[in-house]
């Protein structure tokens, strides 16, 4: 391996939880950064340039939302947020506020091994030239021809459902919330019709989906918005 | 009428008639005395100036007869003591009986709208009294903050105003006081005639005798939403009262309650809603607090027990199967916290739904997905009708239903067993099934199987808190569905719960 260990920065005030998300963190071949407090993590964010940077919302010296948005206004590094399940609407506005991802406490370590190694992989990706041709399932997305093909023969999307397909396909194991999609997709004026959005995924879940009651590419992150998994 | 403080009814009360009488034919005698000096200096014509004003006088101060008495007594005087011959009715000249003539007419008339100028004055007066009244009682009540003050200034008011006996009944009220105790009653009520005030909201009136104490008049306390109370007066001995005037004072009264009244109504409403929303609140905190108290540690013990198997060098095999015993041990822990904090969130009263219109099959297949590994060998398979309309729910708590009867049946079906979930629209509900081909719901009620902590078999191997279905039933109630249980013929358990369908929003067509 040439390349340097990425450098991932932990930010969680309870000790207990640094250290086994740190244990599973190492495994994964990363070096970790540990941080308290928001304002030592903000100050380690700058001096680190960290490539993955992992968020407790709940510190006790302010909102991980806060501190998100102070990130992005620099940063691009990926953001993966821990939060509790009851925290529906902070979850909504650490992702609109540019995280990436989150975990739902209490977790499993090898799905915060999953999200870190797909997170770290779609950061790695970034760099190389993309190709404009998308491929998931039996499905290819010819993004510079706008042509989508199943099984070798081409499917006919409207321009809603193209236009939704094209921005899920552009941020690959990214949640995106709901407001974020239908302010992108339909409009600000639109952003509390969420049934628009319901049925234009269901829509692209008939064409594009094996089975579409049980989608393996096309998932909804329930109270939250959708994820498009490779 | 008993209005004090009005000078103008003051005088024309001070007379009794024959003291009016009097007067009249003492202005008009001293008229006389004060022009027979005068006879030789001015012209008669000018006499009878002094006379129509006297009746002019008369007329304003007097009233209406004292002014036609003044008129006739006028013309007598003047042809009696000065149209020659004097003293006597006789006249000499018959061009003076033009001027009798002319005299009585024009004092008359001049008498009629004198006395007519100061009844209006009157009216206006009494009206402007009573204008002030109904200010003064509507600061009042708009100042009021109880009930009972209400009642209070109306029966003043009444009392003040009008010399009657009021009581202000409130059915719906239960503070002591609204229903007007016998004890406090300033007159006596029909119960059956309020009842039917209150219903048809017309004014009753009843021909009591005045001055029994029995209540005359009912009104209607009409407010903006609905009849709030009646107004009962009882009028003292004097039949005049009734008169329409008083009425529609009455009436204006009676609305003025009714605004106060429900205004207060409102303002009760109101403050309840706001401790309603403050308990609520200091619920969530307390509760939201709890969970982060209780997850924290959790979170910590199930991540640490994870983390035994990347302790290098490598546990022995005995280290592993305890790591492996605490990892699931903690597991189902956290996931009876997460159940017992949901089952107190749902307790906790008015849960707040986040409904949104979206299809059912979505929510459906998020919970397959979020179970993953638990459904790896039970197949389910989804059967809804193509034609499923939106459905309007909470997709979270929704999902925690579907979690729990998936979860249930993978756990008491053999390996491979299909899990199938079906729905149907029932009439403006949609029943949706989660069936399993395992053992079935033991026998005995299967209603019991809702309540919390009860378990379908009292021992099991199998672990479980019981509070999976109290769960499911808490949110299907509360979003207006019913859940039940039941065993399959062909083997298998099954649970139904119905959502209600409602009018799903129109989408716009795509491009328009």
């Amino acid at each position: 391996m040439t390349t340097p260990a990425p450098n991932v920065l932990l930010i969680e005030d309870e000790k207990q939880i640094r250290r086994f998300v740190r244990v599973a963190i190492e495994e994964e071949g990363c070096q970790v950064t540990e941080a308290e407090t928001m304002a030592q993590g903000l100050i380690e964010a700058g001096l680190r340039k960290p490539d993955l940077l992992i968020l407790d919302l709940g510190l006790p010296d302010g909102n991980g939302i806060d501190l998100i948005r102070d990130l992005r206004g620099w940063s691009d590094v990926p953001v993966l947020i821990l939060s509790a399940r009851s925290q529906e609407n902070e979850k909504i506005a650490a992702l609109d506020a540019g995280a990436d991802d989150y975990l739902t406490k209490p977790f499993a370590v090898g799905e915060l091994r999953a999200r870190v190694r797909a997170l770290l992989r779609r950061r790695a990706r970034s760099g190389e030239t993309a190709s404009p041709v998308i491929e998931f399932g039996d499905v290819a997305v010819d993004l510079s021809r706008r042509l989508v093909f199943r099984a070798g023969a081409e499917v006919h999307l409207t321009p809603i459902e193209y236009r939704l397909l094209s921005t899920l396909l552009g941020h690959p194991g990214k949640v995106l919330t709901q407001r974020n999609l239908l302010r992108e997709i339909w409009g600000p004026s639109y952003v509390e019709s969420s049934h628009y959005l319901r049925v234009y995924v269901g829509h692209l879940r008939q064409k594009l989906e094996v089975d579409p009651t049980q989608p393996k590419h096309f998932l909804t992150e329930t109270g939250v918005g959708y994820r498009f998994q490779p | 009428m008993q209005i004090e403080g009005s000078p103008a009814v003051q005088f024309t009360e001070r007379f009794k008639p024959w003291q009016r009488v009097g007067l009249t034919i003492l202005g008009c005698c001293g008229t006389t005395l004060l022009a027979t000096p005068l006879l030789g200096h001015l012209d008669l014509a000018n006499i009878v100036m002094l006379f129509l004003l006297t009746v002019l006088l008369i007329a304003i101060s007097l009233g209406r007869s004292a002014a036609v008495l003044a008129a006739v007594l006028s013309v007598l005087l003047f042809d009696i003591f000065f149209v020659p011959p004097r003293f006597s009715l006789a006249v000499e000249n018959l061009q003076y009986l033009v001027t009798f003539a002319v005299m009585l007419v024009t004092g008359l008339i001049a008498g009629q709208l004198a006395a007519s100028l100061k009844q209006k004055a009157r009216e206006a007066q009494i009206r402007e009294q009573r204008t002030r009244g109904l200010y003064e009682v509507a600061r009042q009540l708009a100042g009021a903050l109880t009930v009972e003050q209400v009642i209070d200034t109306a029966r003043q008011f009444i009392h003040d105003q009008l010399n009657a006996e009021g009581v202000v009944l409130l059915p719906d009220d239960p503070s002591p006081g609204a229903a007007g105790g016998p004890e406090k009653a300033a007159c006596r009520t029909e119960a059956h005639l309020v009842k039917v005030v209150l219903n048809s909201g017309q004014f009753v009136r009843v021909d009591e005798l005045p001055g029994s104490g029995d209540a005359s008049l009912y009104l209607p306390l009409r407010a903006s939403m609905r009849v709030r109370g009646v107004l009962a007066v009882a009028f003292p001995d004097n039949p005049q009262e009734l008169a329409p005037e008083n009425q529609a004072y009455l009436e204006a009264l009676a609305s003025l309650i009714a605004i106060a009244v429900e205004r207060l109504h409102y303002v009760e409403v109101a403050h309840a809603s706001q401790l309603d929303t403050v308990s609520e609140r200091l619920r969530s905190s307390i509760l939201s607090a709890l969970s982060h108290d209780l997850r924290t540690p959790l979170t910590a013990l199930v991540g640490l027990a994870d983390s035994l198997f990347l302790i290098k060098p490598g546990l022995p095999p005995a280290g592993l199967e305890t790591a492996q015993a605490l990892h699931e041990q903690a597991a189902r822990l956290a996931s009876l916290v997460g159940n017992l904090l949901d089952m107190a969130r749902l307790n906790a009263g008015n849960v707040t739904l986040r409904r949104e219109w979206q299809p059912l099959e979505e929510v459906i297949g998020a919970s397959i997905n979020l179970l993953g590994n638990a459904l790896a060998s039970h197949p389910v398979r989804v059967a809804l009708p193509a034609d499923l309309p939106l459905l309007e729910f909470d997709a979270v708590l929704l999902e925690r239903v579907f979690c729990n009867l998936l979860e249930n049946a993978a756990k008491y079906s053999p390996d491979g067993a299909k899990i199938e979930i079906a729905a149907r629209p029932l009439g403006n509900l949609v029943e949706i099934s989660v069936c399993d081909h395992g053992t079935g719901f033991p026998g005995g009620s299967k209603d019991k199987l809702f309540a919390m902590f009860v378990r379908g078999e009292a021992e099991s191997a199998r672990p479980g808190t019981g509070l999976g279905l109290a769960i499911c039933r808490a949110i299907v109630e509360a979003h207006g569905g019913t859940i039940m249980a039941e065993n399959r013929d062909e083997g298998g358990a099954c649970v139904r719960f119905t959502l209600p369908m409602g009018a799903p929003p129109v989408l716009e067509e795509e491009g328009a």
